[in-house]
Formats: structure tokens, C-alpha cells, sequence
């Protein structure tokens, strides 16, 4: 393998009028790694996601991806070239069964158009049909077999998170980014999702980023940890050298009196 | 006993329904339960005998029904499965009107010809407003596309070559398949009349156009539009153009309103720009508004139940109260009562909107739906 990191984001500057949210952020992902954002709230960890995958488009710096410039690109694009999200507060299909939320994951794996569609006989049925295979296999990857044909909008909502990461995988992205997989959770739940995003890296070869507010999860798993306040860059490092570091401290707990 | 104490992985299989095959080939299929099957043998019965049994008034009001539905199903796909309102849709269904005068009968072109063309044409006009979705949504659209009313009576009624203005322009295009005329059919000695004829085209067109929706909203662009409808930023952020599945959803929608207008071409014989433009169009827009909302929002089935009932009631409600005598209702102009018949039938038509919007906004569909429920886990259903 390359010593080319899989993402590499360098100076990134977002600003909202006079608001910096981002002031020259810098890091890498390797492939297959689990790295982890962290920051108090309003420290800018979703706006880092949201330039990642083209929801906001950074003033200065610059966003590799396999060594693809990202910064500029349409979110629908950057999901063709390997990013899958999850969203803070679900962004689900909500009137759409489990398989069909999965079987957008797909779409940009996927070829049938319109004319396709309307004839359905041929190529677009044989396509459905691999692909909907497959999504089988994800929901019982993520025990959501049983509610395959339901609505996923009456769903509970640890199970729509998990419905939510299944369609992130579904993607087969090389870069999964899982923005608080686990917010709002009790603790069989949390466990239940830890353990699934844990297996990622090494049994999909997949490169995860994760925000979560969950630290005893955030140091159990990941390998390096990006700590953000007010939009900069405090600390990066494994877990066990960020947790000591003062700045860290500081931005948590505030300064000592 | 130590082994159980260790939390393991939780199973949560459950053996799917019967009515739920597990294995996505069998689940694809369009008609999969006995129910199913039959109720497509019986539709079809009814198809072929109903001309043989209606007098030619109701066999007129049906063929409008049928052509009303082949509209509604493709608003359903605009409006239902991806989200975009729209009150333009009257304007489309005038494109295809006076395709059908302009290539039918001035061009004299075929049935197989002129009826594709007005459904490219629908699209291709379609996929032009469709832009003016990618900025605007929900009241904002709706009122561009009224001015879409506007700008069509403004070209019905000057473009006087394809037209003929204000007077307006014959529309009785051709519609014979080979041999078939649906005019003056003919088999095993009977001989049909142009109003049998025009139920049967109609409504094999229904059922062609039904099955076309039915394929693209089970297949990646029908799930792409639901996406856009469902939540936009997610759907672009798995991979969906927003772009491409909005105006594509546009043109498709506009093709179907096209053919409906052809439809409605042959069937009524001569248009002019009263039918479809400005406020007379936007009082036809609205109507398939209703019967989506009526019928049920995203469902092909209820797109045609709507419009049957959005177009048909009044005329039910005309007819019989000519026949018998409405308490308040005068059933001749010169005669007595409150309400004219006219009246009654659009207060009936506000009052269906407005309880299917309280009660059951899901439409007639999901009262079926309901039902079907109810008798499939009798004797435990309340």
C-alpha cells in the first residue's frame, strides 16, 4: 500500500459571514482506520462532515479523498466516489421500507433510468434483484431483518440508527462518516451499535470517522482521536496521549481557577 | 448457569409473514397473492364486458374517468412520490390536446404516431419547466406553475396555425391500431359503438400508463424521486441528483398529463383555450389535485380511484337528481329549490376534500387498506 492517507484534509476555512466555523483544519484518515472528532458543542465536528461530503463548500483549503480534490463537488458526486454518512439527528426515507432505505444506498451503484425502469422487464429487474440480495445480507448483518417491510418512520429509534448505518453501508463507501451513532441511546444500544461500527474497519476495510459525545466509547475504540474547539484544531492523537493533554482538559472542564 | 450470564448477542429473527417472501424475486413480483390475481381476471372481465351492459352516457362519463386517471397517475408521480406540488398540470394535459388536433387530425398521422408524440412532447416541455422546481418547493412552486395556466392560454389561444385561437381547432384524431378502430369496431359479428370504442382505448391506456408507474416507482428512479420527496439532503447525500430525479419526475409527469390530453382530445372531438388555460385550467388542476388527495397520495391504485370519483360523482349526482327529486335541489334552471345541481355537486366535491384531509389523509387507498386489515386478522381485529 501507498503512504498516500485515504482522506487528506488540509487548511480547511469555513466561514458564515464574519463566523469562522472551521479555521484551518488539518488531518488524515488512513485506510481502515476508526478516527474519532470530538469537541464541546458548537466546536464545528458536523461542519467538518458537512465539507467532507459537499453539503458546505469550504472558502480556503483543500479536501483529498484518494487523492481527488472533494471542495467544490456535489454531495450526490462525492457519494459516487466513496463517502457514506449518517446524520446527527436521522436523515431516513421515512415513508420507505427498511430494504428500500438500504437500496438507496445503492443507487449510485446502481444504472436503471427512467426508460429502464418503465420497461422493468430485462436489465432493470435483473439489477433489482443483486442488489436487493445484497441489502437482504446487510439487514441481517445489523439484525434488521425482521423489520424489513416495514416503514421506516414507525420504527424505534435505536433501530432507525442502525437502519441508517446499514444504508451508510450499503454505499460500500471507502470513507463511512457516523455523526453521533450513538446519541440518545441507553446502554444495551450503545453496546449493540459499538459493536458494529468496531467490526467496520477490519472486516469491511472501510475507514471510519465518527463524532460522538459518548467519550468512554470515543477512547474505547478509536485509534486516533481529532479534538475541536471553536472551530480549531486542539489536539490529535491516540486516545490515551489526547486525554492528557491540557489544552484537552482545558476545553472541557475550563481553566483551573 | 455462568454461560447465561454473559450478555450474548440478542436473536432477533423472526420468521417472516407469508404474505412477505423473503426471497426478493418472489417478492418482486407484481401480482403475488391469490387475492391479487384475482382481482386482475375480474378487472379484466369487467373491461372487456362492461361497453356490453352501459348505456353510451355512462360509457362517455367512464372514458373520461379513464383519461382523467391516466392524468392523475402521472400528477401521483409528481406530486405523491416526489414532492412537487403542482397546479400547471392542466397545461400539459392542453399540450397534449392539440398535439392530438395538430398531428392527428391536421397531420392525420395514426394513433401509434400521434399519441407516443404527445407523450415525448409532454416530456420534453416537462423537462424545460422542470427547472423552476430546483429552486423553488411546496406554495412557491405551486404558484409558478399557475402561471404556466397563463402562459398556455396565452399560446392556445395566438398560435392560430396549431390551434385555430379562440375558436378553437378540431381534435378527433385518428385512433385506429392496424385493423383495430376504436371508432367503428367491429368482431364476431357485433358492431360497436365509437362510445364503446372510446372506454375500451381509454382505459387500456390506464392500464398501459399503470403498469409503466408502477415499474419506474418499484425500480431505482421511482425509490430516487421518494428520496427527494421523503428528505432531499439525505437523498443527495447517498448519491441522488437531486437535479436529474426532479425534472425527470417533472417530464414523466407532463408525458402522462399529455396523453391524457390526447385522450381527452379524441374523446371530446373539439378544444379551444377555455378547456385548459388560465382560470378554467386552473380549476382542472386543481380537480387533479383532488383526486390524488381523495384517491390516496403516492399510489398508483388511488390515481385512478380518485379520479373515477372526482370525475364521476358528478355526474352521478346530475343524473339522478334530473331523475328524482332532491329536497332543495332544483333539478331544471326555471325550477325550485335552493341549490342548483351545479352547486350541490361542488359542495359535495368541498366537503370530500376537506373530510378525507381530516380523517383520512391518506385517502381511499388507505381505507381499503384498513379494511383489508381488519379482515385479515379477523376474528382478533376490533
Amino acid at each position: 500500500m501507498s503512504g498516500r492517507p485515504l482522506l487528506d484534509a488540509r487548511d480547511v476555512t469555513l466561514r458564515f459571514g464574519g463566523v469562522t466555523a472551521l479555521s484551518e483544519v488539518s488531518f488524515t484518515v488512513e485506510r481502515a482506520e476508526l478516527f474519532a472528532i470530538i469537541g464541546p458543542n458548537g466546536a464545528g465536528k458536523t461542519s467538518i462532515f458537512n465539507c467532507l461530503n459537499g453539503v458546505y463548500r469550504p472558502q480556503i483549503g483543500s479536501i483529498r479523498l484518494d487523492g481527488v480534490e472533494l471542495i467544490g463537488k456535489r454531495p450526490s458526486t462525492i457519494a459516487r466516489l466513496g463517502v457514506g454518512r449518517t446524520f446527527q439527528n436521522i436523515g431516513l426515507f421515512t415513508n420507505l421500507d427498511v430494504i428500500d432505505n438500504l437500496m438507496l444506498g445503492r443507487h449510485h451503484l446502481m444504472h436503471t433510468g427512467f426508460l429502464a425502469g418503465a420497461i422493468w422487464v430485462g436489465p432493470a429487474r435483473r439489477e433489482e434483484l443483486v442488489h436487493r440480495e445484497r441489502c437482504e445480507e446487510i439487514a441481517d448483518l445489523l439484525d434488521l431483518g425482521m423489520y424489513r417491510n416495514r416503514p421506516v418512520g414507525l420504527l424505534p429509534y435505536g433501530v432507525q440508527k442502525r437502519i441508517e448505518l446499514g444504508r451508510a453501508l450499503a454505499m460500500e463507501p471507502k470513507l463511512l462518516l457516523l455523526d453521533e451513532p450513538v446519541a440518545g441511546m441507553n446502554l444495551e444500544e450503545t453496546e449493540d451499535m459499538a459493536r458494529h461500527v468496531v467490526a467496520l474497519p477490519d472486516e469491511l476495510g472501510v475507514a471510519v470517522v465518527i463524532v460522538e459525545h459518548d467519550m468512554h466509547l470515543v477512547m474505547d475504540i478509536a485509534q486516533r482521536v481529532l479534538v475541536l474547539d471553536f472551530g480549531q484544531v486542539i489536539a490529535l492523537g491516540p486516545p490515551e496521549q489526547v486525554q492528557r493533554d491540557p489544552r484537552v482538559i482545558e476545553a472541557y472542564l475550563g481553566q483551573p481557577g | 448457569m455462568a454461560a447465561q450470564l454473559v450478555p450474548t448477542r440478542r436473536v432477533r429473527r423472526v420468521r417472516a409473514p407469508r404474505t412477505l417472501p423473503r426471497r426478493p424475486a418472489d417478492r418482486l413480483k407484481l401480482f403475488r397473492t391469490p387475492t391479487q390475481k384475482l382481482t386482475i381476471v375480474v378487472l379484466l372481465v369487467v373491461y372487456i364486458m362492461l361497453p356490453n351492459l352501459l348505456t353510451d352516457f355512462w360509457l362517455d362519463v367512464l372514458a373520461r374517468c379513464g383519461l382523467a386517471a391516466v392524468g392523475a397517475i402521472g400528477l401521483n408521480l409528481l406530486t405523491g412520490y416526489t414532492g412537487q406540488i403542482s397546479l400547471g398540470h392542466a397545461f400539459f394535459i392542453g399540450c397534449g390536446a392539440y398535439v392530438a388536433g395538430y398531428f392527428g387530425v391536421q397531420q392525420n398521422l395514426p394513433l401509434a404516431a400521434w399519441l407516443p408524440l404527445a407523450a415525448v412532447i409532454g416530456a420534453v416541455i416537462g423537462a424545460v419547466i422542470g427547472p423552476f422546481a430546483l429552486r423553488l418547493r411546496g406554495d412557491y412552486l405551486a404558484i409558478v406553475t399557475v402561471g404556466l395556466l397563463y402562459v398556455g392560454a396565452h399560446i392556445f389561444t395566438n398560435w392560430t396555425s396549431v390551434t385555430g385561437g379562440h375558436a378553437g381547432t378540431a381534435t378527433a384524431a385518428p385512433v385506429a391500431i392496424g385493423p383495430i378502430d376504436f371508432n367503428h369496431l367491429h368482431a364476431f359479428g357485433q358492431i360497436y359503438t365509437r362510445r364503446q370504442g372510446m372506454f375500451w382505448l381509454c382505459w387500456g391506456v390506464v392500464a398501459i400508463v399503470a403498469l409503466i408507474a408502477t415499474n419506474i416507482v418499484r425500480s431505482r428512479p421511482g425509490r430516487a424521486m421518494q428520496a427527494v420527496r421523503d428528505q432531499d439532503v439525505a437523498a443527495e447525500v447517498v448519491g441522488v441528483s437531486l437535479t436529474r430525479y426532479k425534472i425527470g419526475a417533472f417530464a414523466v409527469s407532463s408525458a402522462f398529463a399529455a396523453v391524457a390530453g390526447g385522450l381527452f382530445g379524441v374523446v371530446q372531438q373539439f378544444v379551444n383555450p377555455t378547456d385548459f388555460g388560465g382560470a378554467p385550467g386552473l380549476v382542472l388542476s386543481i380537480s387533479y389535485v383532488a383526486m390524488i388527495i381523495i384517491g390516496g397520495i403516492a399510489t398508483i391504485r388511488g390515481a385512478v380511484i380518485g379520479a373515477v370519483l372526482v370525475v364521476g360523482l358528478p355526474q352521478v349526482i346530475q343524473h339522478f337528481s334530473e331523475q328524482t327529486h332532491i329536497p332543495f335541489v332544483k333539478s331544471t334552471t326555471g325550477g325550485s329549490g335552493v341549490l342548483s345541481v351545479f352547486a350541490l355537486n361542488q359542495i359535495i366535491f368541498g366537503l370530500l376534500i376537506i373530510v378525507f384531509l381530516l380523517f383520512e389523509s391518506r385517502g381511499l387507498v388507505a381505507l381499503f387498506e384498513r379494511a383489508r386489515g381488519y379482515f385479515r386478522s379477523w376474528p382478533f381485529s376490533r
